[in-house]
């Protein structure tokens, strides 16, 4: 359910973009989804390709690509990946998992930027971790056509 | 090209569109009882018929989940995140997801945070939008002021003491800085009542130093009210006490100052008077 409100999120958003750099037709598009978020990516392409109507997106290529997660804590140096998070991220309570007709899903599905309060770092214990990748929603691509 | 702020603005600009004014209650300086003014404020306009919702952008310190007995799960609907309801109110809060685990949420995230769950909320057709900002002059409310814009409006919350007072004005000299029409201030905790009797604990600032401080000679003085810490706010206000009756002239200002806002151009706000600090 998120990924379609996501879907109609970037789709206003890339038209804002090609209508202010003045783009006649959008040909190609590229996004990457931070591994933290958790969304699927293949409902959030369907809801994409759902929206991408008009002139200027219709027809244009469309690529949705994972950007793996990775972790540091700001106190001992140490790193890791989401596996680790993942075993971090199954403790939380279920009463804090969000309600969609037809799953729980985290909070960090609708808000990443959450993952402070449920991520530790594995080796000191400190709170004081940091999101280095993957936390986030990138166009890494918009090749558009624009008037002559 | 980062989608993240780009995002959370599309889905916060499709909401505002929605929602007639938003008022910020603030104060710079912690412990002088904004959220229970906020939670307070909030209710009675809702109480009035008028579509309410009230926003907790208290990162680290949620607290109106617990004034208002309310709590996850959070359930996601067709157009966004549910907010819960209390009697006719619709809240929302960061407390809903994190419940009581410690958020250490460093400064550039939070406006991230702040537009998506303002963004991200089914707030549907508001009047007010009441919006609990944290004790800072940091983050919180520099995004608040970003991403509301003309629509926002500041209620200022100080306690009677000097120290709070200072605070407070400087709160308010920055909101005049950005172009925030300041409402008023709640001077809260501003007495006890023993009978007939009302006592001062705290003293009693003077509505000029008030004025020279903070801009506004607008001030309502909201009583220590011992029963809030055995009851919910909501429950609270109730009552009929002078508490719940300050709270309806400060909705009525409210009010006021939105037929006002849209009579006049950005910034022209000049606010009644009302009884309050001496």
């Amino acid at each position: 359910m998120h990924e379609l409100s996501l879907a109609q999120n970037i789709v206003d958003s890339v038209l804002a973009e090609a209508n202010a750099k003045g783009a006649t037709r959008v040909l190609e598009l590229r996004i990457e989804v931070g591994e933290l978020m958790q969304i699927d990516r293949r409902a959030l392409r369907f809801g994409l390709k759902l929206l991408m109507t008009g002139p200027l997106l219709e027809g244009a290529r469309l690529r949705v690509n994972l950007k793996r997660a990775s972790f540091r804590c700001r106190r001992c140096g140490a790193e890791w990946d989401m596996a680790e998070a993942r075993n971090q991220l199954a403790r939380v309570a279920p009463s804090l998992l969000v309600q969609e007709p037809d799953s729980r899903e985290l909070p960090l599905h609708f808000f990443p930027y959450l993952y402070p309060a449920f991520i530790r770092c594995p080796k000191c214990g400190s709170s004081d971790a940091s999101a280095i990748e993957g936390k986030d929603l990138e166009l890494t691509k918009l090749a558009m056509e624009t008037r002559p | 090209m980062s989608l993240k702020g780009a995002i959370g603005a599309a889905a916060a600009g499709h909401r505002l569109r929605r929602i007639g004014r938003v008022v910020l209650v603030g104060s710079g300086k912690g412990g002088v009882g904004k959220s229970t003014v906020a939670c307070s404020l909030a209710l009675t306009l809702a109480e009035t018929n008028l579509r309410t919702g009230l926003l907790d952008l208290d990162i680290h310190g949620a607290s109106v989940p617990g004034y208002l007995g309310i709590g996850p799960p959070v359930v996601s609907g067709r157009e966004g995140l549910m907010p819960k309801m209390r009697r006719r109110l619709k809240v929302m809060s960061v407390g809903f997801f994190t419940g009581d685990n410690p958020v250490p949420m460093r400064g550039g995230d939070k406006a991230e945070m702040i537009s998506q769950l303002f963004g991200l909320t089914d707030w549907g057709d508001l009047d007010y939008l009441v919006v609990d900002l944290p004790p800072s002059m940091g983050d919180e409310l520099l995004a608040s002021i970003g991403l509301f814009g003309e629509k926002s409006i500041l209620l200022l919350v100080t306690t009677p003491s000097p120290a709070s007072v200072e605070v407070v004005s400087r709160m308010g000299r920055l909101a005049r800085d950005e172009g925030v029409p300041i409402l008023g201030t709640v001077v809260n905790m501003a007495y006890v009542k023993s009978g007939r009797t009302e006592l001062f604990p705290f003293g009693r600032p003077s509505r000029g130093r008030l004025r020279r401080g903070i801009g506004t000679d607008l001030a309502w003085a909201v009583p220590l009210e011992p029963a809030l810490s055995l009851r919910r706010v909501d429950e609270v206000l109730g009552t009929g006490t002078d508490f719940a009756r300050v709270f309806y002239r400060i909705a009525a200002s409210v009010e006021e100052s939105g037929r006002h806002a849209s009579r006049t151009r950005k910034g022209d706000s000049r606010p009644v008077r009302e009884r309050g600090p001496s």
